[in-house]
């Protein structure tokens, strides 16, 4: 493309051309953050169930702080590779880092609420951590699906939503969240909400190229 | 006849434009990806818009390299609806 005067019928079709090429596309690694958080979350929760199946020391659940150490120093350099490899922010970015982000500080108050409740007040609050990531994580997900249109996003996110709900339900109904049944539907939840659609993505993305 | 805003009736200015239209922010290898430029041209009109106003061009390092990021002002965009609109007065559309 050069530095030339132009026909209004040539500006129109320049406009057109142009919004055409740069319309979002997959980039190859779309997935990887997902991908990164699921294993990391579906490691981590096999490591503690293990733990607390052998020592049956309830302190082995601070190893769940795991999760949020590793995930939040490796999201942000991902975040930022994939930026500079596709040269590109839209709107859709925007949205969906506002939307994690939404996520993440919604897990670091919760954190900071259930460890003032242990503190203060001696409660023991921790139950609210496992039922949050999947109920946040599963609405954060199907809105991103909705609006990436992507449906393996709100499939996925809507099986760890209605995880939640359920461990929702059996906290404000007195049920305890056993090890035997909870750690395997956490782990299949998570496995539904990121390890399946990372890869959905990401070879979505490997066909586009 | 209103006549066409001449910042935006240049085939790469126009090009650059309607990319950053639709993009909350491109780096400059982006741009000269799609608009198909050459590096020289692309970095005299984006300074050309830039001084207009109409989009903010800012350097950057990744790692050792420099990356600039173009991204379009509100001046730019009000310019870029009028210079859509008067372009349909234009072509009876």
């Amino acid at each position: 493309m050069e530095e030339k005067n132009i026909t209004s019928q040539e500006s129109m079709a320049i406009i057109s051309e142009m919004i055409e090429r740069s319309k979002h596309h997959r980039y190859l690694g779309d997935g990887n953050i997902l991908l990164l958080w699921g294993y990391l979350t579906v490691a981590v929760a096999g490591l503690v169930w293990l733990l607390l199946a052998v020592t049956h020391h309830p302190a082995m659940n601070w190893f769940w702080f795991l999760i949020w150490i590793i995930g939040g120093i490796a999201t942000p350099i991902m975040v930022r590779k994939r930026r500079d490899k596709s040269g590109v922010t839209t709107y859709t970015d925007n949205i969906s880092n506002a939307l994690w982000s939404i996520v993440g500080y919604s897990a670091i108050a919760l954190t900071f609420l259930c460890l003032g409740f242990l503190l203060a007040g001696g409660k023991d609050s921790w139950s609210a951590m496992l039922m949050l990531p999947l109920i946040i994580v599963g609405i954060a997900e199907i809105m991103q699906g909705v609006v990436i249109r992507e449906r393996c996003l709100v499939w996925g996110g809507a099986i760890g939503l209605l995880c939640g709900l359920f461990t929702l339900c059996c906290i404000a109904g007195g049920v305890v969240l056993a090890a035997r049944w909870f750690m395997p539907m956490f782990i299949i939840a998570f496995a539904a909400m990121m390890i399946v659609p990372g890869h959905v993505l990401n070879s979505k993305s490997r066909r586009e190229k | 006849m209103k006549e066409l805003d001449p910042l935006l009736h240049s085939q790469l200015r126009l090009a650059v434009m309607s990319i950053l239209m639709n993009v909350e922010e491109a780096d400059f290898v982006y741009l000269k990806e799609k608009t198909q430029s050459t590096a020289g041209n692309l970095s005299v009109q984006i300074d050309k818009l830039s001084t207009a106003g109409y989009i903010i061009a800012e350097k950057g390092f990744v790692g050792k390299k420099t990356r600039t990021a173009c991204r379009v002002t509100d001046k730019g965009r009000r310019a870029f609806e009028q210079y859509v609109e008067d372009l349909k007065a234009l072509l009876n559309l």
